[in-house]
């Protein structure tokens, strides 16, 4: 029978297949859930951060624009921290990412650009491209990363920018906005705004400043770049994730199709098979009476 | 009824205490701080030490590193890098932590090293020291 076979065996492959998506799509499910909870914890910590920069940021009024991080930097170069994955499988989540930053690449001097990055694709990416990475931070793998680490990575880029060979800073990540939404996006880092800071918070101007507003503020300025690293990152990992589900459930459901597919095919072949095997001992028993 | 005074502490991975009580003390830069009811709106830049409040259900403590402190309208909100209450704190390890800042401060500051290694030293130090003072008062 031809290919009878053949398709038995590859019904098999494709319900092994089945059952590796389906088991990345459970995993992935797991971390989404477990990332999605750090994120939610977060939460408060860099609430409150971003609600005493505001607030204290217009106790000091004009006073701000004086502080070193508020002023373009030095340098004619721009530094990138790009957060992308560290492993594949994840639909188009990396590819976004890069489309974004091709666009934003746009019209500004390649050369000119050095790139940090988070996560094995990036780089791959990065260096295919004959970009100038300085930077691929490894230690820990993206999936360990705690609060401090991405402290260690904020103070990295801070004192780069301090160093005096950038203009400005920026960070390409994938911002979470849904389950099924991720938007890829380049934003400013440094220099700081004090639009980007929210001033205008209420200004608690009687409140006693310990030990005063000014160096209150510059101890608080790098805990709030802090944050915003330690967020972005919980968010690019849960986009990540969110989009592996999505596009393991979607190949788990198309190997579903196939599988169904290929089964009807069998089942016909089988049939004609069988059909014309009796076809012949009838035919046979006919010839013999 | 539950003290007059709110507290939460909150760190980068989780709010650590989000409780009620009558007098909260807490550690400065410039020295320790006590805070009861209706104290004056505050806003304070944390140092190294061990935060102590007393409320209904008796006294607690808690060692913290760092962060601000922010008094309002009888809401104290503590945002710091490290809360352990002590008896969280892996002594052992802040020992150790406390003898290696120590070499290298040894022989940092007679050579007048790296600025900033002996400025980290100095904190790291200053930290172990504190997580070992935390936690021997309040553990037998």
């Amino acid at each position: 029978m031809a290919g009878i076979k053949e398709l038995r065996l590859r019904i098999k492959s494709v319900g092994s297949i089945k059952q590796i998506t389906r088991a990345m799509e459970m995993v992935s499910s797991t971390k989404l859930r477990r990332f999605q909870d750090r994120a939610i914890a977060s939460r408060p910590y860099s609430e409150e951060i971003a609600g005493l920069v505001s607030r204290l940021s217009s106790v000091l009024g004009d006073d701000m624009e004086d502080q070193p991080l508020f002023a373009p930097g030095a340098g004619d170069r721009t530094l990138v921290l790009l957060i992308t994955s560290d492993r594949g499988l994840c639909g188009a989540f990396n590819t976004n990412l890069f489309r974004a930053l091709e666009t934003w690449l746009a019209g500004r001097d390649v050369s000119k650009h050095d790139f940090f990055v988070y996560g094995r694709k990036g780089a791959q990416y990065l260096a295919s491209r004959g970009r100038n990475v300085t930077r691929f931070i490894t230690d820990p793998p993206m999936e360990e990363i705690d609060y401090h680490n991405a402290a260690l990575t904020g103070r990295m880029l801070t004192s780069e920018f301090a160093g005096g060979s950038y203009n400005d800073v920026f960070i390409g990540y994938s911002a979470f906005e849904s389950m099924v939404k991720y938007v890829p996006q380049i934003a400013p880092f440094l220099p700081l705004t004090p639009e980007a800071l929210g001033g205008g918070g209420e200004a608690p101007s009687e409140a006693i400043m310990e030990p005063d507003a000014k160096s209150i503020f510059e101890s608080l300025v790098p805990r709030y770049l802090e944050t915003r690293i330690y967020n972005s990152l919980l968010e690019s990992l849960t986009s990540e994730y969110a989009s592996r589900r999505f596009a393991m459930k979607n190949a788990t459901d198309a190997a579903d199709d196939m599988q169904k597919a290929l089964k009807g095919v069998y089942n016909r072949k089988r049939q004609e098979g069988i059909t014309k095997e009796l076809l012949d001992i009838v035919g046979g028993t006919e010839a013999v009476k | 009824m539950a003290g007059p005074i709110s507290l939460r502490v909150i760190t980068p991975e989780a709010v650590a205490l989000d409780t009620t009580c009558s007098s909260i003390s807490f550690p400065t830069t410039d020295g320790s701080v006590g805070v009861l009811k209706d104290h004056a709106p505050m806003v304070a830049a944390l140092g190294i030490g061990e935060l102590q409040l007393r409320g209904d259900a008796g006294d607690s403590a808690m060692f913290i590193a760092g962060g601000f402190a922010e008094v309002r309208e009888n809401v104290v909100r503590v945002v710091t890098d490290v809360s352990e209450p002590p008896t969280d704190i892996d002594v052992e390890r802040a020992s150790k932590a406390a003898e290696r800042a120590r070499a290298r401060l040894e022989t940092k500051e007679s050579t007048e090293g790296e600025h900033l290694d002996v400025l980290r030293a100095r904190a790291s130090l200053a930290r172990a020291i504190m997580r070992q003072q935390v936690a021997s008062k309040y553990r037998r």
